[in-house]
């Protein structure tokens, strides 16, 4: 193992087997109190033997890439190698045209003046390790490129930067070190040239993926390829979609009083709502607080009981651009020939960047059909007070997380917080936030993939600054179980990753810390509801 | 006349492969959107946000404040904003070269101006001369000596700073090395010949000759000098310090591009274009051909 201190992009390289860094408890970023104190956070623990034998942990340890299995034979080794290569000569080809300049900028254009540094959670969090640092990953894809692929590089090798072993450690490392990203795109943000080392770190997946077969079980196996096959990333197949809704509606009713129908597949709805799916059986709330909110600002909506119209995610957009586009386009013909006037995205924040960003030019013309966020209704709800609410309702601590997809790929900024300043009275801002929010961690599919030790290098390291920021919004209120405090995440995999860290610091239980959504909390305000629709608040 | 050819195919080939870069950038395949937020040109939303938070977006017109683009590209161009903002003890070095460097670019301007208004009679000197004159002569001296003074401190310094800092070192490759060292030795052998004369007479009378192609007799120092810089000004545009022109793409055409995709927009008519191209190479991993897949 090397000193990370030393650790430099050519060690990628190394003899097989060798695990290039472990890190250590001590050494990542210190936590805010009360997390502060020894014991407060469970052990950081070494990948099991048989893992080693089977994956790929020579690079830290965690294992995320789970469909990434060692070579028996030497003709396995150099088959690997070569299809990477031929994945990487490609990423520069037509076939990659839809990404190819962003591309060739960030991969032609950095001066190493490492201001990205700074800007990166992981590598904050990990205590500036130098294994996480956002140009060590780029650095070693642009030495492999220009040993094989530039004149200069072969030429010249070493003096122009191509200097790096290229075996099958050397390509599963990097494969294992592409997750070890959350693709933020914060790094993005502060770089003087605007290069974007997440476009290197997709494309190494999109390599792996597109070219090798290679993705994490979660994304592709029982992602996408199962979104397109009975679809949803769920499994959820139409009948048992349908006995969800039935089966919320009866509990919505036993619960509140309120006889709720939802709207399926209802002719001349002018709105099909998405929801992701994981919605209905991780946090059913969700879109129960939607249909309530939606019914009580006479909003006139249908949900879509086809294949591909009732699960918004895309999984395709973290990892393969192939898989994206057919799913971007399957949603799109969905609501198409369903004959609505426009597609809402709900509390998801993929979901929102695939079909409003990445799959804006995937189509044109009359195929297309408008693709809004959910959050300016919302706040437009509150605003034109078509929602009699009370405040006082949500009179405990609450913060905001931004997703990063709705706030620095979007720009959608205002209308959430508006809501929580308008109904949440003790609403307090993480800090920093809007454009220059965190990721949760679970970004760019980490908040599913829960393969091997991976949801731990997840909760302790890409959870980390998130979770010190949560701390430091309810300083002051931390310690006091009897004060609830609600981190709203209009989010769905960002729902997943506060899930994750509450159950890893035992936060829910020791210090009352609950998660969820906007609409939830709108909900709650309503003057309507004879009692608290927040479970927490029933004790 | 030497020197002249080398002076004026150095600086043909600098702007040549510069505008051909950036032609080449122009001419790329439209890409997927990357916008980042804040996008200086969102009007009304200068909090960092977009029309996206507008309801029925695509009904509302998407209003576009192009001062606020130019304030920011500006703010880029002229002061590095961003390095200021995220890496000051980097940007202050990196700043004194870029600085140097747009004032020697103005110097040297001033020099043919000024060799021009000599040629043609104008006197360019520090007394006995006209407004003109005196304009020309004052400009050339502060743009040259402070000019050389930053680059050459910029330069020199961006190389010991990445040869002793433990994390750029890291990075850095010999070749990166190279283009520092490049630059640091035209300015430096520029301020020891030019050093000697800080009234620029020498300088402006050297122009003259090179630009008229007149013959003239030319030291060692004088020669390595304009044959250093002459190597730069080709050099740079094919290497990566071309930034300058990655930098309007990676802005103008990526972070800063939100244009939608709407009926009967312009991106609309990109889109169709790009939609109905072939690619010549395919991935090959087993989901691609996958029977299921829909046809495009």
């Amino acid at each position: 193992m090397i000193n990370q201190k030393d650790l430099l992009p050519k060690d990628m390289g190394r003899a097989a087997g060798e695990q290039l860094i472990k890190l250590e408890l001590n050494q990542l970023m210190p936590l805010l109190a009360p997390y502060d104190k020894p014991g407060m956070e469970p052990p950081l623990t070494d990948p099991k033997p048989a893992w080693k034998e089977k994956y790929c942990t020579s690079l830290d340890g965690y294992v995320g890439l789970d469909t990434l299995t060692r070579p028996q034979t030497k003709a396995e080794e150099d088959e690997f190698v070569r299809k990477f290569l031929s994945g990487l000569e490609k990423i520069f080809t037509d076939a990659n045209n839809g990404v190819l300049e962003p591309l060739l900028l960030t991969f032609e254009y950095c001066a190493k003046c490492d201001t990205c540094s700074s800007a990166c959670h992981i590598y904050q969090a990990s205590g500036n390790n130098e294994l996480y640092r956002p140009i060590y990953r780029s650095e070693v894809l642009r030495k492999i490129a220009k040993k094989y692929f530039t004149t200069s590089g072969k030429l010249l090798g070493g003096l122009v930067g191509a200097d790096i072993d290229v075996n099958w450690e050397t390509i599963a490392r990097l494969g294992e070190e592409a997750y070890r990203c959350n693709l933020c795109r914060r790094c993005a943000q502060t770089c003087p040239l605007g290069l974007d080392n997440a476009i290197m770190t997709k494309e190494i997946r999109k390599i792996f993926s597109q070219e090798m077969g290679i993705a994490p079980t979660p994304l592709h196996a029982k992602g996408t390829m199962l979104q397109i096959k009975t679809g949803s990333s769920t499994g959820l197949a139409k009948p048992a979609f349908l006995d969800t809704l039935e089966f919320l509606e009866e509990d919505t009713e036993e619960k509140f009083g309120i006889k709720l129908k939802f709207p399926v597949d209802k002719k001349g709805a002018d709105v099909l709502v998405l929801h992701n799916a994981g919605e209905f059986m991780a946090w059913p709330e969700n879109p129960v607080a939607f249909a309530i909110l939606f019914d009580a600002a006479g909003i006139n909506w249908t949900l879509s009981s086809e294949i591909m119209g009732y699960d918004s995610v895309n999984y395709g957009i973290w990892y393969d651009d192939y898989q994206a586009k057919q799913i971007a386009l399957m949603q799109m013909k969905v609501a198409k020939d369903f004959g609505v006037n426009r597609i809402m995205v709900a509390e998801c924040g993929h979901a929102h960047k695939a079909s409003m960003i990445v799959g804006d030019r995937m189509t044109y013309g009359d195929a297309k059909i408008p693709v809004e966020s959910c959050l300016p209704l919302l706040w437009d709800m509150v605003k034109s007070k078509r929602l009699k609410l009370d405040p006082s309702k949500n009179n405990f601590p609450v913060t905001l997380h931004d997703p990063c997809n709705m706030v620095r790929q979007l720009g959608i900024v205002e209308p959430q917080r508006n809501v929580l300043k308008a109904i949440c009275p003790q609403f307090r801002e993480m800090t920093p936030h809007g454009v220059d929010n965190y990721c949760c961690g679970g970004g760019s599919g980490f908040a599913i993939m829960s393969s091997q030790n991976f949801p731990e290098f997840r909760d302790s390291v890409a959870s980390r600054v998130k979770f010190n920021q949560i701390l430091g919004a309810f300083q002051g209120t931390m310690e006091n179980k009897s004060i609830p405090k609600y981190i709203c995440a209009p989010c769905s995999n960002c729902k997943g990753a506060m899930r994750a860290i509450l159950e890893h610091y035992e936060a829910t239980e020791k210090f009352n810390l609950q998660y969820g959504g906007l609409v939830e909390l709108m909900v709650n305000a309503l003057v309507s509801m004879k009692k608290p629709f927040l479970e927490f608040l029933e004790d | 006349m030497i020197l002249s050819f080398v002076a004026y195919l150095s600086i043909l080939l600098f702007v040549g492969i510069s505008v051909y870069k950036a032609w080449k950038f122009a001419e790329m395949p439209l890409h997927g959107r990357m916008e980042l937020y804040p996008v200086p040109k969102e009007s009304g939303f200068e909090h960092g946000g977009s029309f996206y938070e507008e309801i029925s977006w695509w009904s509302k017109p998407h209003v576009v404040s192009h001062a606020r683009e130019i304030k920011e590209m500006l703010k880029e161009i002229l002061f590095i904003k961003k390095l200021f903002d995220n890496q000051r003890p980097f940007w202050w070095i990196s700043y004194a070269l870029h600085l140097g460097i747009y004032l020697i670019m103005a110097w040297t301007m001033l020099l043919v101006v000024g060799a021009i208004s000599e040629l043609n009679g104008i006197h360019v000197a520090a007394s006995n001369a006209g407004l003109w004159g005196l304009l020309i002569y004052y400009l050339s001296v502060v743009t040259g000596i402070i000019g050389l003074l930053l680059g050459a401190l910029g330069s020199g310094l961006l190389v010991l700073r990445r040869m002793f800092d433990n994390t750029l070192r890291k990075y850095t490759t010999p070749q990166e090395y190279f283009n520092l060292l490049l630059i640091f030795a035209a300015l430096i052998t520029g301020i020891f010949y030019w050093g000697g004369d800080l009234s620029f007479h020498t300088a402006r009378a050297v122009t003259a000759n090179l630009i008229t192609f007149t013959p003239f007799a030319a030291s060692g120092l004088l020669i390595l000098h304009i044959v250093l810089v002459g190597i730069m000004l080709i050099y740079i545009p094919i290497s990566k310090m071309s930034h300058y022109v990655g930098k309007y793409f990676t802005f103008h055409t990526v972070l800063w591009d939100n244009s939608p995709n709407l009926k009967g927009s312009a991106v609309e008519q990109k889109v169709k274009k790009a939609l109905s191209y072939r690619p010549t190479h395919t991935w090959s991993a087993p989901h691609i051909k996958a029977p299921n897949a829909p046809k495009e």
